[in-house]
């Protein structure tokens, strides 16, 4: 019994010892949030976004990639992809279907991914095997895109847009300038989207009828997973590629040519790496 | 890790030769999924389906004891599982532990892999929950040290156990709990008092990403993140005669957070969902009484701001350093286990009320209610479960009851515009004992209800060979069907199953041909969302 006391007493020193301690230890220095310093460059990086209208969580990541446009203009191309999962047209809400087979080969192509919304950003490896190319926390795209921002310029990637709008015929010519020798295998992606489509989106718990889908992959005009454009690329060399493509009709608010983006970059094609160097942007009209 | 096994064979070596002999025990489960597409019932589009085809995981763990000495080692393998992610596939092949304990008359010393609670484990709980792929083993050391017979102090640091790596931030804790008497022989009063405190330190590397995170906010949702939280709880379970009350209070300082229901500013209109740093807290209470032939159990829990996590910027169930105890009823027939909750943590107000009465030794009532709400008075999850059993010597059995429940499938599920499932299940099981040996159980239940997928009809029979065989049969049908599968078609649609189980000794072979509906899966009170199930499953476990 004596012993027990005892023990009570001990207990009761720890009640009262333990969180004074963690009190007294409690004080941090306060952390800075300061934005990183971005180089001068004519780098572009590109935002890959897996998305689609059937997912909660996904104006969040629409409203991300909102920010960064706003806070690095001209520096960011994005393409919204709207491959399978969580994707399907809301049942006798949308007007629209966004899916098409290449954004679904894609979304394929970026797994294993935790969920949506996701983004690559210039299809780094991140750290985490489980999402080895994306990342599902919006709050950490931005992150990414100045990580990426920091990087060398390694290549010039050009594009010029001529446009039919009689005939919707477009020709896109680019051209690629590496600024360093660069090893190994090179792809060229080109994506048509389209932004301002007003249709239906689940939003949390709710459904936005006149929610506002921007950059959504339409087209490719090259492989899902792009053309090759190249071997061991010698620095200044000028490596040309011209595609040709003409719009569909524009029907129930779909295929406006002003709401046309072409996004063209070119990347490193190898089983480890599918890193890009640099991307481009340009409205079609 | 080799000085683990040089220490294992070291150990091994010395008992061959001592006095007194090792003892090994161990033991060994495994599972195998044959997995066959169907679009009928969206069992698709995951790696397993499209090209992979087979996906199973297995666990050996080998426990050694001799002199003081308790040493043990685990090997997990992970083949194309979905068990990390459902929606995918995941592979990894190693020693998912190991541990090594001392005993030393009052003081035990353990480093590795442990697994350890304070209280309720609402401010730590290392702990493994293989179907939903937790293994939140503390990787570290732990001194437990025996004051007395009845009090002891345990303190611990390390880091939470990550598949086969481990997360970069620290924890650590100390506990201490008792037994003191304070009753007579006629009246006795027993408190089990217990205290405990964790602190938790975030690794720069995951600072960097909340700092990221933060710097993308408006200045409305930003502050200035700490590395550090602190928790602390203090329980007791006070005895007396046929009531037993146990009570934790769990406190947590500031800390960082993502609160999915909370609103951010963005630079036009707002989002859902954005890290926070906020003190939190959860109360619980547990009231027991039982005396002659009523039990009762009555409990309360509050929770507010509890997510507590290794690294705020894990998701789902990754990184989770606590465990917060559901209040709701584990149910374990199909149909009354469809629609489970999730204990919430960030706000919820749970009460439960469970009422056992037995009116003979043949005859048994069980009722009990749950009530699951937000703190800001949104109805979550609400059930009200009878369940009858009545035996007929040793000849037949018959189990029966109806259940009531309510569930927020837009909370629970994340799903939107979705209304409460509102559910109504009756339910019978049936068991007709042949002979000593052999017997027949039948099941069917019914849920009826208008949201979600819509009404459900489930049978299931089960023959047994006692102590060997057992087959059985089940099947869950969408009887009145609401929600249209991936063709875009309203079906009515049969998931089937049947399986065949092998008892043999200490060992449990099974095989069973499955399809299963998409549906919360819940392990430990711990739930997620599984996609459907189309294939062959083969389990196997065994102790030694």
């Amino acid at each position: 019994m004596q012993n027990d006391v005892k023990m009570k007493n001990i207990f009761i020193s720890i009640l009262i010892l333990i969180p004074l301690i963690f009190i007294l230890s409690c004080e941090e220095i306060p952390l800075v949030l300061a934005d990183p310093l971005i180089p001068e460059s004519d780098k572009v990086v590109l935002i890959e976004e897996l998305t689609g209208a059937s997912c909660p969580n996904c104006p969040k990541g629409s409203a991300a990639i909102e920010n960064i446009l706003n806070k690095y203009p001209d520096k960011v191309a994005v393409v919204a992809i709207h491959g399978d999962f969580l994707a399907s047209p809301i049942p006798n809400r949308s007007k629209y279907d966004f899916r098409n087979k290449k954004a679904n080969d894609l979304e394929n192509w970026f797994r294993p991914w935790y969920g949506k919304p996701a983004a690559t950003t210039n299809r780094i490896l991140t750290d985490d095997a489980q999402e080895p190319y994306t990342i599902s926390s919006p709050d950490l795209w931005q992150a990414q895109v100045e990580n990426e921002l920091q990087k060398p310029h390694l290549l010039n990637l050009l594009m010029d847009i001529k446009y039919d709008s009689l005939t919707r015929k477009m020709e896109v010519e680019i051209a690629a300038i590496p600024l360093v020798e660069l090893n190994g295998n090179y792809n060229i992606s080109v994506y048509i989207t389209e932004s301002g489509i007003t249709d239906a989106q689940t939003n949390g718990g709710v459904i936005v009828d006149n929610y506002v889908h921007n950059h959504v992959l339409r087209e490719m005009l090259t492989k899902f997973d792009g053309d090759n454009i190249g071997n061991n690329l010698q620095k200044s060399s000028i490596l040309k590629r011209n595609y040709t493509y003409t719009l569909p009709p524009e029907s129930q608010g779909l295929w406006k040519a002003s709401n046309i983006e072409v996004v063209a970059m070119v990347s490193r094609s190898s089983s480890s790496d599918r890193s890009v160097l640099q991307a481009v942007v340009k409205h079609l009209n | 890790m080799r000085n683990i096994i040089v220490l294992f064979l070291i150990l091994v070596t010395y008992s061959l030769y001592s006095q007194e002999k090792g003892v090994f025990s161990g033991a060994f489960e495994t599972n195998a999924n044959v997995f066959i597409r169907d679009s009928a019932i969206n069992a698709i589009n995951t790696p397993q389906y499209d090209r992979q085809f087979f996906g199973g995981e297995a666990w050996l763990n080998v426990n050694y004891a001799i002199q003081g000495f308790n040493i043990g080692a685990r090997f997990d393998m992970f083949n194309n599982s979905n068990l990390r992610n459902p929606n995918d596939s995941y592979s990894g092949i190693g020693i998912g532990r190991w541990f090594v304990q001392k005993t030393i008359d009052k003081l035990e010393l353990s480093a590795g892999y442990l697994y350890d609670q304070i209280g309720s484990g609402f401010i730590f709980r290392a702990f493994e929950t293989r179907p939903l792929f937790i293994d939140n083993a503390l990787y570290g050391a732990r001194v437990k040290y025996n004051l007395s017979e009845n009090w002891h102090i345990m303190g611990f640091a390390g880091k939470q156990k990550n598949a086969f790596e481990t997360y970069t931030g620290n924890v650590k804790g100390i506990r201490s709990e008792g037994f003191v008497n304070l009753g007579s022989d006629e009246a006795p009063l027993t408190l089990a008092p217990g205290i405990g405190f964790v602190n938790r330190t975030i690794s720069d590397e995951n600072m960097a990403g909340v700092v990221d995170a933060l710097r993308t906010y408006l200045d409305e949702d930003r502050f200035s993140p700490k590395h550090n939280a602190y928790l602390s709880t203090l329980y007791n379970t006070l005895s007396y005669k046929g009531f037993s009350l146990y009570t934790e209070a769990a406190f947590k300082s500031k800390d960082i957070f993502y609160n999915p229901f909370a609103i951010k500013s963005e630079i036009v209109g707002s989002t859902l969902g954005k890290l926070e740093q906020k003190s939190g807290s959860v109360l619980y209470g547990s009231l027991s009484f039982a005396k002659g032939n009523l039990g009762m159990t009555a409990e309360v829990k509050r929770t507010k701001n509890f997510n507590f996590r290794i690294d705020p910027n894990q998701r789902l169930l990754r990184g989770l350093v606590n465990y917060l105890t559901p209040l709701n009823r584990q149910n374990t027939y199909r149909l009354t286990a469809r629609y489970s909750p999730a204990a919430q943590d960030i706000s919820e107000m749970a009460y439960a009320l469970d009422v056992r009465y037995k009116f003979s030794k043949s005859l048994n009532l069980n009722v009990n209610y749950s009530d699951i709400t937000s703190l800001e008075g949104d109805r979550l999850f609400q059930e009200l479960y009878t369940e009858v059993i009545y035996k007929h010597k040793r000849k037949w059995q018959f189990t029966g009851g109806i259940q009531f429940l309510t569930y927020n499938q837009e909370v629970y599920e994340m799903k939107s515009e979705v209304p409460l499932v509102k559910t109504i299940t009756p339910y019978i099981d049936f068991l007709y004992r042949f002979t000593p040996s052999k017997a027949l159980r039948t099941e069917i239940q019914y849920m009826q209800t208008k949201q979600d997928f819509g009404s459900w009809l489930f049978a299931l029979t089960e023959f047994s060979i006692a102590p060997k065989w057992s087959f059985e049969a089940s099947g869950m049908y969408n009887i009145q069907p609401k929600k249209a599968n991936s063709k875009g078609d309203i079906e009515k649609t049969l998931y089937p199953t049947l399986g065949i189980v092998l008892f043999n000794d200490a060992q449990r072979y099974s095989l069973r041909y499955v399809k299963q509906v998409e549906g919360v899966v819940c392990s430990g009170g711990i739930c997620r969302l599984e996609p459907a199930f189309s294939g062959f499953r083969f389990a196997m476990n065994t102790t030694f």
